[in-house]
């Protein structure tokens, strides 16, 4: 009988303090100071109700330019699995100043998957990125919404509308219901809601940012629909020229519910998806910690590299987050700069927000602001 | 979201089934491995994981 | 220490804790959680509350699936249900032996492939099934040999086969395409071991086996039987078929809606609380195994283990894993159980990726001599509960040696799927 107690107890005391753990991480609050190119902020909700008060009724930042032109969307944290995508959104929304056009920028576009790490996954809770003013912290999130916020998962996940069969738990995909379902699942609902924000606010084109595993033969590229595909080669180009190798690839039509694929065959608008390096996401990867998932360095996948089995480099200098996070803004900055160029009176030219060397050499932190030293009401939490 | 309630109730209703054989078991063991396999259960139906 | 170091290090402790931990008589399950503690404490993680429990989430869903599904068998042969269709296919072929024997594959083949668990099949159709080859003169130990290999094969067959499912879920793979590559060489597979193992078997008996076999209740009848099992197909068809109209249920729920359909068909009262009792405690070493399996391999992630294994089986020589499938596969399974999936189910499918292979097929293909390695010590637990089950006398050396014919076949059907999983692609369509 007392044997019995201390077996219950202990497990109790385990129950505990993971589930304290849990709450912890999942209600851990990050802020955003909105920047002085921030003319407002809405939440997705405001474009679809049924997002209203969910937990995907994520922040959306407005920057807007005094000259009118164009107007584009950056998704960050399409999955939270792959921080520099957050990262690089925080850093257009407190940072960017726009000249021309409007720029709006989601930093938790899944923000239900940013509550949640993957079971067996070993994932950090979270990660901090030092700054002058002591660090800030983000929550480390997964590729999949919270289970407690879409329960239970299908047999089979169908795609809407196509009917495409994918994997059950891709359900909980954002980057697999596109373009979402009115009716449907939290997700499908969140990604709805987003096709919904891209017709009312006449978006010309859409950036969805992600990092990859280097076993994963989208890597280093741009993925773009075939309407954004001439832009998208120029990008390449002139980024390879000049900053760093960056590849271009066209939206296959046989895979369903991306977002290069579904905004561009839905709405005016079309998808440019760029992928970075993240090693942290690599099956063969060794000892999984914050320290991997920011520096980027793994002998295992170096290994893997050796063996030929990657599709992109890598050293034992890794791939640290500073890299990855300069390359998402160069390329959009680039992307920008094109577009401009080519449509003048939809032009969005953005400034203030560092490209690769810059990020590189002054670190992801000297673009972060202190909550602590903003006036309250530029304080938004993600 | 009825479904989703119904799959709390049939957590529950594990949950309760194993409470109950674990409360009857005679070896440690047995006991041992009911009591890990009810915590995900009851994280799951306070909602914290 | 270099992180590589470190990780040997974790993986040599984890190994000699589940040792000793075996030694000193701890169950499996809880052995391979031993090893997951000292694991973590080795690699300098200490006692990761956060991780441990997390990983213990990892199989949560496919726990309850497992649970619903064999609810639903259970009440099933309460019901008498099993009994009367045992008997009714008894007496119908009893004169024909070939078509008895198909029969019986099927029987056989059906609890396994729906809960995707091979302990199900040698519980629900496993002994009635030995009853009925008894009295065809076939030796325990064959007849044993018989129900366990088909419990296998059953356990991969689809459409629940979770050795395909966590591996693919390992590797961000649809759990798609798999329903023929999966069925096809299962039902060869299966007829071919009943029709080896029952040579010179003797027309059945039929007086003496319907004395024996289990009575069923006189109000029982095919509908009764069938409607349960035909509301879950329907189910599942109508999620596929108004996939936009039809609320998203999961495979528990319609379980679950078959279970509650075959205790309100059942002309005989069951004591349902005491049946849902008995079935938790029936599929404890299962899901102990499944949560005990997440928490190993969270663990391993956290500490690099993982990752060590990964990367020694990906840069091997392909040819040289090929060939070796026959041993690693029934060792690991063996030792984790499903562990085996995630462990080393995942490095192999990506290294099959990078050479180009069909993933789907040879994964298939693995799926099939996974579990073979049910019947091998130290866990040997569908053995082991094979043997009981049909109370078998002999030794546990006669039964295995019984098993040998029909595990090289499966072995050779299982490699040569890997070898040409290109070639066979064509079955990735449904
Ligand atoms: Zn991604």
């Amino acid at each position: 009988m007392t044997r019995k107690f201390v077996i219950i107890v202990l497990g109790a005391a385990l129950a505990v303090f993971a589930g304290l753990d849990f709450y912890r991480s999942r209600h851990l609050r990050e802020p955003v100071v909105a920047g002085p190119g921030v003319a407002r902020v809405k939440t997705l909700g405001d474009y679809f109700s049924k997002v209203k008060g969910t937990v995907n009724d994520c922040n959306v930042y407005i920057l807007e330019g005094a000259q009118p032109g164009g107007a584009v969307l950056v998704l960050g944290g399409t999955h939270p699995e792959e921080p520099a995508t957050r990262l690089v959104s925080w850093i257009l929304a407190e940072n960017g100043i726009l000249e021309q056009g409007r720029l709006f920028v989601v930093c938790s576009a899944n923000r239900s998957a940013s509550t949640v790490t993957r079971p067996s996954g070993a994932y950090p809770d979270s990660f901090s990125i030092p700054t002058t003013w002591g660090g800030q912290t983000f929550r480390m999130g997964d590729r999949w919404s919270n289970p407690l916020d879409q329960w239970p998962d299908p047999e089979v996940y169908i795609h809407y509308p196509t009917g495409q069969n994918l994997a059950y738990m891709d359900g909980r995909n954002l980057n697999r219901t596109w373009p979402g379902r009115p009716g449907g699942t939290l997700t499908e609902k969140t990604t709805h809601a987003f096709m919904e924000l891209i017709r009312t606010e006449k978006i010309d084109f859409v950036i969805d940012l992600h990092e990859a595993e280097l076993q994963y033969p989208v890597i280093s590229t741009i993925v773009a629909h075939p309407k954004g595909q001439d832009l998208a080669a120029m990008a390449s180009m002139v980024l390879s020229g000049e900053e760093f190798k960056i590849g271009v690839e066209s939206s296959p039509e046989a895979l369903r519910g991306l977002s290069h694929r579904e905004i561009g065959d839905h709405s005016d608008a079309f998808t440019l998806l760029f992928e970075a390096p993240e090693p942290f996401l690599d099956a063969t990867r060794g000892r999984t910690d914050a320290k991997l998932l920011l520096e980027g360095k793994d002998d295992f996948v170096v290994r893997a590299g050796k063996r030929g089995l990657l599709f992109e480099t890598i050293d034992k200098n890794g791939w640290p987050i500073d890299v990855r996070v300069g390359r998402h803004t160069s390329t959009i900055l680039t992307v920008l700069d094109l577009w401009t160029l080519d449509h003048p009176d939809r032009g969005v030219i953005l400034k203030n927000v560092p490209r690769y060397a810059e990020v590189i050499e002054k670190g992801t932190g000297a673009f972060l602001k202190d909550p602590a030293s903003a006036e309250s009401k530029t304080i938004h939490y993600e | 979201m009825i479904v989703t309630i119904l799959y709390y109730l049939l957590v529950a209703f594990v949950a309760f089934l194993v409470i109950r054989n674990l409360l009857k078991s005679r070896e440690w063991q047995e006991e041992a491995l009911y009591v890990v396999f009810l915590i995900p259960l009851l994280l799951r139906l306070l909602r914290l994981k | 220490m270099s992180m590589p170091e470190t990780a040997a290090l974790v993986l040599g402790a984890m190994v000699a804790a589940y040792i000793l931990a075996k030694i000193l008589k701890v169950s499996t399950e809880l052995s391979m959680l031993a090893a997951a503690l000292v694991g973590a404490a080795v690699g300098g993680a200490g006692f990761p509350v956060r991780h441990i429990v997390e990983g213990a989430f990892t199989y949560l869903d496919i726990c309850l699936i497992f649970i619903t599904a064999t609810l639903f068998m259970n009440l099933l042969k309460e019901s008498g249900g099993v009994a009367f269709v045992i008997r009714r296919v008894l007496t119908r072929f009893h004169r024909r032996k070939a078509l008895l024997f198909v029969m019986l594959a099927l029987l056989l083949l059906i609890p396994g492939a729906l809960t995707g668990a091979g302990s199900v099949t040698v519980l629900i159709t496993g002994s009635l099934v030995a009853t009925v080859l008894g009295y065809m003169n076939i030796p325990r130990a064959r007849a044993a040999a018989i129900i366990f290999i088909i419990a296998g094969l059953s356990a991969a067959a689809p459409p629940v086969s979770l050795w395909a499912m966590l591996t693919a879920a390992g590797v961000n793979m649809p759990y798609v395409g798999f329903f023929l590559p999966l069925l096809v060489p299962c039902v060869l597979l299966a007829l071919a071991t009943i029709f080896i193992l029952s040579r010179g078997a003797k027309p059945a008996d039929l007086e003496a086996a319907l004395r024996e076999l289990p009575e069923a209740p006189p109000k029982m009848n095919w509908l009764k039987v069938a409607a349960p099992f035909a509301l879950f197909f329907a189910l599942i068809l109508a999620g596929r078929m108004f996939p936009f109209g039809f609320p998203i249920l999961g495979l528990p729920l319609m379980f679950a809606a078959a279970a509650v359909v075959t205790m309100l068909l059942s002309p005989v009262k069951i004591p349902f609380l005491d049946v849902a009792g008995r079935t938790v405690h029936q599929l404890l070493p299962l899901v102990g195994t499944l949560t005990c399996v997440g928490i190993l391999v969270q663990i391993m992630t956290l500490t690099g283990a993982r990752g060590l294994i990964a990367i020694t089986v990906v840069t091997l020589p392909v040819t040289v894993v090929i060939l070796t499938l026959f041993l690693t596969l029934p060792i690991s399974e063996a030792v984790l159980m499903w562990g085996a999936a995630p462990v080393l189910g995942v490095p192999l499918v990506l290294l099959f990726n990078t050479i180009n292979l069909n993933p789907i097929v040879a994964l298939a293909g693995m799926s099939v001599i996974w579990p073979l390695g049910d019947a091998i010590p130290p866990t040997a637990i569908i053995g082991r509960l094979t043997v009981d089950t049909i109370g078998m006398k002999e030794p546990y050396g006669k039964f295995l040696k019984a098993c040998l014919v029909p595990a090289l076949l499966i072995i050779l059907a299982g490699t040569l799927m890997v070898f040409f999983s290109k070639q066979l692609a064509f079955l990735t369509v449904l």
